[in-house]
């Protein structure tokens, strides 16, 4: 009895102190955006001020107006998201579906192009967007965040498609559906939640990105994240704005990946670790 | 009765895959001509025939080997901890009672955040005038800035991944341990097994695969992203933590030799092809995508 209780004990301040680890640092960074400059720029931390929005303010106003940078990510990621779900889930079909010898050559394919790593991505990527005139645009960036969204969203696709009963199908075809009808009214519909995931994912990748906003864009089609990174001078930090910018960066992804939270498992995995 | 031409799953298929073939094929061949030339980029785009210099000039390069060196540590590093630290998160977690799911759900929130965001917000932490670690730190006895010494600034840039992706281990190894057998742990318990021999025996065993997902989802991450570095140390002080993808932006663009940097940059491909080639593979044991 005692050991067990101790041993209770124990798991509370582990959970606690995982959670003071994770969570600090994000508290930290939204109580500071409510604080008054003096109250950030002290040696010691200040617990108690009183809050104010003049950084929330100063990110609309004047010079730092940070909204068509937050056009540009809603727009770039948006995008490339709907793309990649709507290629992702007929692909992933496709996928799921095809027996042929060469199926294990094509997931290779398909995964490698995610793997890629994104500094060796940029530098052709650059090349032929200069060529195509597509440097600071927001088809350009689409197309980028495509490169990793698409070969993602087809692989997750698939192993939510795997996972489909092939009766429903079979049913579909018995009563008269084409294959089309089969996949539109039948077996899409049940994949509504990894078509959900699948999204969010793919929103908070491309939303997340800097290094290729940073190589692709200019005045015209610089995101988010880009915005945040540009607060940082060689005169000093406004660690205030920082503070209330990186809370608006982050928060809207927070709530949409704890919306899919279960999935997520699947998702992060794309599909290598399913329920079992 | 079999109609010709391609079967519909292919013709499902075939949109994702132009698309996907255009954007990563025709940048593979651009990027092995890159490597082969000189690029000049003033005055419309031209390739200058360099044959193997760049290549040549990559065997004699001790600055890229001491970033692959510096990216090893820094890969071998974070695996690590992640691999570590995330599997005591899970082991915590799925001993917690009541309000298990809410504590899982606030532990992932880190890996949501934007690296970039993530970054500065390490630099605001760690800010030796005004950071609430420096200060903690200083507590403790600890003076300086944490990204201005060698060892101390990777060591910071680490900590800072291992802070976003160590929930995604956790995460992972939550969903195999909860789909353990309970009979199985019980029968252990029964034979007199204490917890960590339960965990050796018992437990990890049955994981072992679902570790190893999460270890090499990881790993093709790990060589990925730079975003932390770049916004934090951008590679200093003194090159400590210039891991090879900061070293290839750099060669590229603010040295502007693109065709040395797609030398550098098709060995990282070739490395995180090997990744690529691991992670199928564990798939493969239960069936490729079945």
């Amino acid at each position: 009895m005692r050991r067990s209780n101790s041993a209770a004990l124990l798991v509370g301040l582990l959970a606690l102190l995982v959670l003071v680890w994770t969570l600090a640092p994000v508290a930290w960074m939204v109580v500071s955006s409510f604080k008054p400059t003096p109250a950030i720029k002290t040696a010691s931390p200040t617990w108690l001020f009183e809050p104010t929005l003049e950084h929330y303010r100063d990110l609309i106003g004047a010079g730092n107006d940070v909204r068509p940078f937050a056009r540009n990510s809603l727009l770039a990621a948006g995008l490339s998201t709907a793309l990649a779900v709507g290629l992702g889930a007929l692909g992933g079909y496709g996928l799921a579906h095809w027996h042929h010898k060469s199926k294990k050559h094509l997931a290779f394919w398909i995964i490698s192009t995610r793997m890629a790593p994104i500094a060796a991505v940029i530098l052709p990527l650059f090349i032929l967007f200069r060529q195509l005139g597509l440097i600071d645009s927001i088809a350009g960036l689409t197309l980028a965040y495509l490169s990793f969204n698409l070969p993602f969203a087809i692989w997750l696709m698939s192993a939510f498609f795997a996972d489909v009963p092939p009766s429903l199908e079979e049913a579909a075809r018995v009563d008269g559906c084409s294959r089309w009808q089969a996949f539109w009214y039948v077996v899409l519909p049940t994949t509504t939640p990894g078509l959900v995931t699948t999204g969010v994912l793919c929103l908070v990748f491309s939303w997340n990105d800097y290094a290729f906003a940073s190589s692709f864009s200019g005045p015209g089609s610089q995101t988010l994240p880009m915005a945040a990174g540009r607060l940082i001078t060689q005169g000093g930090v406004d660690w205030g704005q920082l503070t209330a910018l990186g809370t608006i960066i982050v928060l809207p992804m927070i709530f949409a990946g704890l919306a899919v939270r279960r999935w997520l498992v699947t998702g992060l995995t794309m599909g290598a670790v399913t329920g079992e | 009765m079999k109609r010709a031409g391609p079967s519909f799953e292919m013709r499902m298929m075939l949109p994702a895959l132009l698309v996907l073939a255009s954007l990563s094929l025709i940048p593979f061949v651009t990027l092995i001509v890159m490597s082969f030339s000189h690029v000049k980029l003033m005055g419309g785009i031209r390739f200058e025939n360099a044959a193997l210099e760049n290549w040549h000039r990559l065997i004699e390069d001790a600055d890229v080997r001491s970033s692959w060196v510096t990216s090893l540590v820094y890969f071998a590093l974070t695996l690590g901890v992640e691999m570590a630290s995330g599997i005591v998160f899970a082991l915590v977690l799925h001993r917690v009672g009541r309000g298990r799911n809410l504590l899982l759900a606030l532990a992932i929130v880190p890996m949501f955040m934007a690296p970039i965001v993530v970054g500065l917000l390490g630099r605001f932490l760690t800010d030796s005038t005004l950071g609430l670690y420096a200060w903690a730190l200083r507590i403790l006895g600890f003076e300086g800035d944490l990204l201005a010494g060698k060892t101390s600034a990777l060591l910071t840039v680490i900590g800072m991944d291992v802070w976003e992706w160590t929930p995604l281990v956790a995460l992972v190894t939550f969903a195999g341990l909860s789909a353990v057998p309970a009979p199985l742990v019980e029968a252990a318990a029964v034979d007199g097994a204490g917890y960590f021999q339960t965990l050796r025996y018992i437990v990890f065993p049955q994981i072992r695969r679902v570790l190893l997902v999460a270890l090499l989802v990881r790993a093709m991450d790990a060589i990925r992203f730079f975003d932390i570095i770049t916004i934090t140390t951008n590679g200093g002080p003194a090159d400590a933590t210039k891991i090879i993808p900061v070293r290839l932006y750099e060669t590229a663009f603010r040295f502007r030799e693109l065709g040395y940097a797609s030398v550098i940059g098709i060995l990282m491909l070739a490395f995180s092809i090997l990744m690529a080639n691991a992670f199928v593979r564990v798939l493969g044991e239960k069936g490729l995508t079945r």
